[in-house]
């Protein structure tokens, strides 16, 4: 087997390889091809040079980013959003998934499912304006409430200590359906003759919830989450800019990379700026991965993205 | 048996997908030197010959900007049975959707498709458009032989007003509107409380202090800040209008004084005015002349007046007075009025450049396209067609500048005909006669002053221009909404930050820019 | 070999650990656990669902005036109306999307899957190399320009079916996921298959497909809401109306009115109209998701059933 080269290789893995070319070339065609575009970031557009005619302009079009002083705010902001958001979505998932596999109602655990799936269909422009109608200072439910209760008004949007657990929660419901079914796919994965050993040993239910199913949804989570984190430096612009939009009092706690440079373009419209801060987030991305990756490699060989 | 089968789909399956995949690589060769050559060809056949010459029928392809209205294949084959008798050519339009068109305007120029004009204005990129060279640029050769009438009829200041660089790309409409605007209250209200009318800024606060204290679940004044827009929305009138200054550019903080010969050129945040101006509108807001959340309102605040729930809101006469029609027609239980908060002060045309037309860079019917654009902005038969559709099913016109409504009129409206806006447009018969007094008293106070005609060139500064803006949004806003409760520390911090974003610079090209204009013109 | 799986639960004994007859404390506990916070969560979903569902019908003067409630506060089916005032186009619209979703599931899958299966082989010599040539796609993107040239100026695909199902036949984030289930089938299953005489490809059909079934309906579902969710590329690339998909179409209902309040505000140019925003929106909601919801519970049973790979290695 061994010492064949690379070709002897090739022909040892013929079948493995030819059931890779859709996806190569897909990937070539739709992604590698148009790569050509980051050149974009250093030039100064115009339709008659295109992409590759134009000319050069060097790091101009990323100074309206690094020159504007909230460069580290924003990019910072990003990250810790991601951060959260990882955090707090993957556990609920994780938590709803288990309980779902373990409770006994059948059409008690089809129904919740189905419910939780719900706010993944409400578009972020309806889910902002539903939140103001529950944060809104004059007649917001949440205000008419605590006025109830004999307390006094919050003014939700005008502080913006609020938002980050506004948005985290926001995201956590938005997200629970979707993630919730993947963790119960790699739960529902697990081989139920595991089960039944751990039963026959005598553990108790908490015991096998632990020593089994959290194991081995353990390559899940990490596949998941290193997969997060390549785009830890994206902020969702869908949920930033509906959940605040151009409210500048709150902008020192919820501006994202992206609702900064999507305010910064909008009079404007250059497609090299926009390609500049993309390159960024690129950049930025493209560094954490390899860490993160790296990492988990050092630990567990195969639970790596690659 | 049945394993067989399923094999054989799959192996079908991937025999199509993967021959999909190579028909397309397949594709991209041939296409490609197709579209490179077109690049090269740009504009040589324009110059053909000095007449037009007809003998060869053309169709042209022209790209609006709006939603395509149901009826407009029938307008549309009106339209090209009268220009086929005029001009030999026929017209075919592609409809960039208001839901989108921000984002498929510049790719079509990108890609290079074929079309030959396109709807261009100052809020539609149109500066950035031509400098990216999207635009064909167009000669007073090219106006005068092709465009007879709209040569004629147009004035010289919105020739001048619709160059980049001194270079012409857009044939701008020809719609002499003020731009200043107007407020629109609650007249019965304001009875009610009895109070005195409302046209200065002292009355209007009266009026909505009142109101707002009065009232219950009722805003006095209504706003719902519109992406990118960042300003207070009675800002134009409080601050442009009543001082008589002109902003150079809604994006940057820069004015100069009408009156002023030398065009100084000034950051109006940094001046008294401004400060007293958001002492008054904190004023306003301590006393409940608006709801707290108001940067944040998702809703339509014109709705919200119909509902009863809003007091005034601030737009462009125009829409005022259509609103005040609509409410007298479904509201007739409240009373509105228009007011104008400033009426003493000078008052300003619009620029031209708030609509227009252009010549797709790459057109092969440059003659043609123009000539059709004379006859779209000043043959009374084409424009009224183009305008206002089928006489009898969209409109009945009344007299020779009015029109009434017709019973499919909302099959045909909508989209961006006011690219060839002109002084035939007709005037809607059931539009309120204040609203067209106001506008008459206006136009006979037009002020023209030197730099009527500048437009700004950013490009040199487009960076500090992007940071600025975010500033405006971030630290200006809320300081205006009354939001802020130490107005001076508020406002030392939005010098601060306006100096740090490179306002300083801006301002030095902006005032060298106008220095050379302004020597130019003497 | 007995090539078959059997899913737990359904027709068989249910061998689901919990729905065994076994009432001890712990059980207990973790049943009062679940269904209370399995409750909490599912109500903190579906409120505002309802809020949807409750101002889709109201009238959108209710709506302006009290906000969106519960119960609405003046009945009216107005927007529903708006939205169906042109029924075949919106049956069209359907009909699009129905075909892209179904043909984008089935050939996206299918590849997802088999590009997965590779990757998964731990004695794929190049598995890492070909995964880190796929996931670098997702940091680094061309932007919108260079696509919208390729699919448009090169590949000339504009106005066609193919341009709604083509550009996301794959995802990267589907094919590692789906990667990441298959290592967890066990590799003897692949080693005494081998020594059946079966092929790679043989292996992948007859073993791994059946072994990841509850992988296969989750990537299946997201590549699913995926398409029946997608109006970007129409939005680039459709301006043929009868191949408008229903997401775009309800876009473009909307957004129009936004967009043209915007121009006029600038334009100065003088427009009403009097749809109602509030109320369609919402209803735009419930119309985009009904078919998703009704279709769901089949799909379900996938993953909310045990799967026990012992039968396969019989």
């Amino acid at each position: 087997m061994k010492g064949h080269g690379f070709w002897g290789d090739v022909k040892k893995y013929k079948i493995l390889l030819l059931m890779l070319v859709p996806a190569v070339l897909f990937f070539l065609l739709f992604a590698y091809i148009p790569m050509a575009g980051i050149v974009l970031a250093f030039k100064q557009y115009n339709y008659a040079g295109g992409i590759f005619g134009s000319p050069w302009n060097g790091l101009d079009n990323f100074r309206f980013f690094f020159d504007s002083g909230d460069a580290w705010r924003v990019t910072r902001n990003t990250a810790l959003y991601n951060i959260a958001f990882i955090v707090v979505n993957n556990l609920l998932q994780i938590f709803a998934a288990i309980l779902l596999f373990e409770v006994a109602g059948k059409w008690f655990r089809k129904i919740t499912q189905t419910v939780m799936f719900l706010p993944y269909f409400i578009s972020w422009v309806v889910v902002g304006a539903i939140a103001y109608n529950l944060f809104n200072f004059d007649v917001g439910t949440v205000n008419v409430l605590l006025n109830k209760l004999g307390m006094e008004s919050v003014d939700i949007y005008n502080t913006a200590a609020y938002w980050p657990v506004i948005l985290v929660l926001v995201s956590a419901w938005k997200t629970l359906g979707y993630g919730t079914i993947m963790y119960l796919a790699a739960i529902t994965s697990i081989d139920t003759e595991m089960y039944e050993a751990a039963e026959i040993d005598g553990a108790n239910i908490f015991q096998r919830i632990r020593k089994i199913t959290i194991p081995n949804l353990m390559p899940t989570v990490i596949i998941l989450v290193l997969l997060a984190i390549g785009n830890i430096f994206r902020g969702d612009f869908g949920m930033f800019y509906n959940m605040v939009g151009n409210n500048g009092l709150l902008f020192s706690s919820t501006d994202v990379i992206d609702t900064f440079v999507f305010r910064s373009l909008i009079t404007s419209n250059e497609i090299g700026m926009s390609a500049a801060a993309g390159f960024y987030q690129s950049i930025l991305g493209f560094a954490t991965i390899m860490l993160a990756n790296y990492a988990v490699r050092k630990y567990d060989r195969d639970h790596a993205l690659f | 048996m049945k394993l067989k089968n399923k094999r054989f789909t799959f192996l079908l399956a991937m025999v199509l997908v993967i021959s999909t995949f190579l028909s397309a690589c397949g594709d991209k060769g041939g296409g490609g030197g197709a579209s490179g050559n077109a690049n090269g060809a740009t504009g040589t056949n324009s110059q053909a010959s000095d007449g037009a010459d007809l003998s060869k029928e053309v169709k042209l392809k022209m790209l609006l900007v709006g939603g395509k209205p149901a009826d407009y294949d029938e307008v549309s084959g009106e339209l090209n049975k009268l220009l086929k008798e005029k001009i030999n050519a026929t017209v075919e339009t592609e409809f960039l959707d208001w839901a989108d068109w921000t984002q498929k305007y510049p790719l079509k120029f990108a890609a290079n498709e074929d079309f030959d004009l396109v709807y261009t204005a100052n809020w539609a990129f149109y500066n950035d458009q031509a400098r990216k060279g999207g635009f064909l640029e167009l000669t007073e050769d090219m106006l005068k032989t092709y465009m007879p009438k709209t040569w004629e009829a147009m004035p010289q200041v919105s020739w001048e007003q619709a160059k980049v660089d001194g270079k012409l790309y857009m044939v701008p409409n020809n719609n002499q509107e003020v731009t200043d605007k107007v407020v629109f209250i609650r007249e019965d209200l304001r009875k009610k409380y009895n109070m005195e009318p409302i046209n200065s800024p002292e009355t209007y606060a009266a009026y909505v202090k009142t109101v707002g204290a009065n009232e219950k679940g009722f805003n006095a004044f209504g706003a719902k800040p519109a992406d990118g827009w960042k300003w207070h929305e009675l800002d134009q009138i409080l601050l442009e209008q009543q001082n008589e200054w002109n902003l150079v550019d809604y994006s940057i903080p820069l004015a100069y004084k009408l009156a002023d010969e030398k065009g100084q050129v000034f950051n109006v945040y940094d001046t008294p005015e401004f400060k007293q101006l958001i002492a008054y509108y904190k004023d306003l807001a301590d006393n409940k002349a608006w709801s707290k959340n108001i940067v944040s309102n998702k809703n339509d605040v014109w709705q919200d007046i119909k509902a009863g729930k809003t007091g005034s809101y601030a737009h462009t006469l125009g829409t005022l007075g259509a609103n005040l029609a609509e409410m007298r027609r479904d509201k007739p239980e409240f009373e509105g009025a228009i007011v104008d908060l400033t009426p003493d002060k000078k008052k300003i045309g619009a620029i031209s450049t708030q609509n227009g037309m252009a010549i797709h860079a790459t057109s092969k019917n440059v003659e043609r396209s123009l000539m059709l654009l004379d006859l779209l902005q000043n043959d009374k038969e084409i424009h009224d067609l183009t305008m206002y559709g089928i006489v009898g099913k969209h409109y009945e016109p009344v007299g020779d500048d009015k029109y009434k409504a017709g019973p499919s009129a909302a099959n045909y409206t909508g989209f961006s005909n006011w690219g060839w806006n002109s002084l035939l447009n007709r005037t809607d018969a059931s539009y309120p006669v204040e609203a067209d007094e106001i506008l008459k008293a206006w136009q006979e106070k037009v002020y023209h002053f030197p730099l009527e005609t500048f437009v700004f060139d950013d490009s040199k500064v487009k960076n500090e221009v992007a940071n600025v803006g975010n500033v405006m949004l971030r630290y200006a806003i809320p300081l205006e909404y009354g939001l802020i409760n130490d107005l001076d520390k508020g406002h030392a911090e939005l010098i601060k930050q306006l100096k740090s974003a490179g306002i300083d610079k801006i301002q030095q090209e902006l005032q060298s820019q106008i220095d050379v204009f302004l020597a130019a013109q003497k | 070999m007995n090539a078959t799986v059997s899913t737990a639960g359904g027709t068989g004994t249910d061998l689901r650990p919990a729905a065994r007859k076994n009432r001890s404390k712990d059980r207990l506990i973790l049943a009062v656990i679940g269904y209370t916070a399995l409750t909490l969560l599912a109500l903190f979903c579906i409120f505002p669902f309802l809020l949807v569902v409750s101002s889709s019908l109201t009238e959108e003067s209710g709506i302006i005036e009290n906000g969106f409630q519960l119960i609405p506060t003046s009945f009216s089916t107005e927007a529903y109306r708006i939205l169906f005032e042109y029924p075949a186009d919106m049956l069209k619209a359907y009909a699009v999307t129905f075909t892209v979703t179904a043909l984008g599931t089935f050939f996206g899958l299918f590849l997802t899957s088999m590009t997965a299966y590779v990757l998964s082989r731990k004695d794929f010599k190049w598995r890492n190399t070909f995964s880190f040539f796929f996931f670098f796609t997702t940091l680094f993107s061309g932007g919108l320009v260079p696509w919208y040239l390729l699919i448009v100026n090169y590949l000339e695909l504009k106005d066609t079916l193919i341009v709604l199902i083509l550009p996301m036949l794959m995802n990267v984030f589907y094919i590692i996921v789906m990667k990441s289930f298959m290592g967890s089938i066990p590799e003897a299953i692949v080693e005494s298959a081998k020594i059946d005489g079966a092929g790679d490809f043989q292996i992948y059909v007859r073993f791994i497909l059946p072994l990841s079934k509850p992988a296969l309906a989750t990537i299946g579902l997201f590549i699913a809401l995926a398409y029946w969710n997608d109006w970007y590329n129409a939005l680039l690339f459709i301006s043929n109306e009868d191949l408008m998909p229903l997401q775009y179409y309800l876009y473009r209902l909307l957004g129009n009115m936004d967009g043209m309040r915007k121009a006029m505000m600038a334009s100065g140019a003088v427009i009403t109209t009097n749809l109602p925003t509030e109320s369609l929106k919402m209803a735009m909601t419930i119309v985009a998701t009904g078919p998703i919801l009704l279709a769901y519970p089949f799909i379900q049973r996938y993953f909310v059933q045990g799967l026990t790979i012992g039968a396969v290695k019989g």
